[in-house]
């Protein structure tokens, strides 16, 4: 378990949040979960993750702020997938233009979402 | 003792204004700590129910999330899931933690696709959760049956189909909005089908949500709006023309030719602008026969459909209303004459001596 690649997850939903921990958990990550953008940016900062998941709409710091502030504060080059919502296409744009790797958009499957992370994580 | 007398005698001996103010200083204090008691237990109250309620979420989140991994292929209920729906069931007893159950449910459904949306789907129905929203269709209650109408909507119980039409012309708007939001959600275009029977007016309100939920639908594969357009009801006319824009319904041309006759000058005008946005001539030909008659705003749609439909042989009939008293009418057909005949146009700065329409041409001339 120590070898397992780290993924801080970072979604505000408790459920949402708890069945992507369980379904990653499974595939054999290390999941570093955050409710809000604050502790997604400690736990980042603390843990160094191999992969970045995020929600873009987020309590205290949103998740762009989060990317902003891993791309240009901590200059890290760690994947970032941003998960969005319906409607929210223009912000996805400015994930991108922040530094985002990849985008999923609600409602997700969790398969899909391993598929992706498994690619990036290869 | 003696304090009691002395503060009697104090009273009595006060001004009456005195008097009132201790009187009125005695009310309100009476009033102020019942009411004072009362907030502390209220706010209390609230509290502990915030906190049984997040206990209860807690406890629901896990449950599902044990629900749903403990599946496997062979079976389509496992034992494990079989125990997790039987607790759940004995909860939902209790309306205060169903509703929790619901709204933990639907927490994670919306932010979810594929085999645990199904999942999801399959332990609403197992639990007995979609009889309560069904019962609640048959409640006295408008707002009762909306909620009702609404949960089958969010958990996509296509079943309930037969049950939730039968609300259709309910007396309520709100129950009303959420039949149409559950047909069009959950059948789609197909569930436009109640525009058929609708008797009661679909607000501008209802229509704009009925086109947000269409537009998000992958297939926009629509209907047959015909008998829509042929509609008793206003409203749905007026609804169907907006899809015959959205959706270049020129296939119900004849239908919409038609409206430029009816009766509700509303009609009339909306169905000029959709045929405009068709590119319909024959709508032009009819409008320019006696487009005299018609409403102020009809003839200035008329007008802003010709400036896109005008043909070489309009010239005449255009010129006649260079001089219309109508501001946008002399607009229009000044922009059509100067595409039409550039030197007639030209010569208008001659012929006329009115500064009002000498700078309307001149502005056209320049734009």
């Amino acid at each position: 378990m120590s070898d397992a690649k780290k993924i801080v997850l970072a979604e505000d939903n408790s459920i949402f949040l708890l069945l992507l921990k369980f379904r990653l958990e499974k595939e054999g990550y290390k999941i570093l979960t955050a409710v809000d953008g604050k502790e997604a940016i400690d736990l980042i900062e603390e843990h160094s993750p191999e992969l970045i998941l995020t929600d873009i709409m987020m309590p205290f710091i949103s998740g762009l702020e989060v990317i902003s502030h891993v791309r240009n504060k901590l200059n890290m080059k760690t994947p970032i997938i941003v998960f969005s919502s319906a409607g929210q296409e223009e912000i996805v744009l400015k994930a991108f233009d922040l530094g985002a790797t990849d985008f999923m958009s609600k409602p997700l499957s969790p398969n899909e979402l391993v598929i992706r992370v498994k690619r990036l994580l290869r | 003792m003696n304090t009691n007398y002395f503060l009697i005698d104090y009273f009595n001996e006060s001004p009456s204004i005195i008097q009132v103010a201790w009187s009125i200083s005695v009310v309100f204090f009476i009033i102020i700590i019942p009411l004072i008691l009362y907030l502390k237990f209220l706010r209390g109250h609230l509290r502990k129910k915030e906190r049984v309620t997040a206990e209860l979420e807690n406890d629901y989140e896990s449950s599902l999330i044990n629900y749903l991994y403990s599946g496997n292929e062979e079976e389509e209920i496992s034992a494990e899931q079989q125990v997790i729906i039987n607790q759940l069931k004995e909860c939902i007893k209790d309306p205060f933690r169903r509703k929790i159950l619901i709204g933990v449910l639907l927490k994670l459904k919306n932010e979810i696709s594929g085999e645990i949306a199904e999942s999801i789907h399959k332990l609403y129905f197992h639990t007995g959760l979609v009889n309560f929203a069904l019962s609640r269709l048959k409640h006295e209650k408008w707002f009762v049956i909306a909620k009702g109408i609404r949960e089958l909507k969010q958990f996509h119980v296509k079943e309930a189909h037969d049950e939730v039409i039968v609300h259709i012309n309910h007396p309520r708007r709100e129950v009303r909005k959420e039949m149409q939001l559950y047909m069009v959600n959950l059948f789609y275009f197909e569930g436009l089908d109640f525009l058929d029977v609708l008797e009661t007016p679909l607000s501008e309100w209802d229509q704009i949500q009925l086109l947000e939920v269409l537009q998000r639908m992958e297939n926009q594969n629509i209907s047959n709006i015909k008998s829509w357009l042929n509609s008793s009801n206003d409203s749905v006319i007026i609804f169907a023309l907006k899809l015959a824009k959205i959706y270049n319904q020129f296939e119900a041309k004849d239908e919409l030719i038609n409206l430029l006759h009816h009766i509700n000058k509303k009609i009339r005008l909306e169905s000029i602008h959709v045929l405009s946005y068709l590119n319909a001539l024959e709508a032009k030909e009819i409008l320019k026969n006696n487009i005299e008659e018609r409403s102020p705003e009809e003839q200035i749609a008329f007008f802003k459909m010709m400036e896109d439909l005008y043909e070489q042989t309009d010239e005449s009939f255009v010129v006649k209303y260079i001089h219309h008293e109508i501001f946008e009418i002399k607009v229009s057909t000044l922009k059509i004459l100067k595409v039409l005949n550039r030197e007639r146009f030209n010569l208008l700065k001659f012929e006329s001596s009115e500064p009002k329409f000498l700078r309307i041409v001149n502005f056209i001339e320049n734009n």
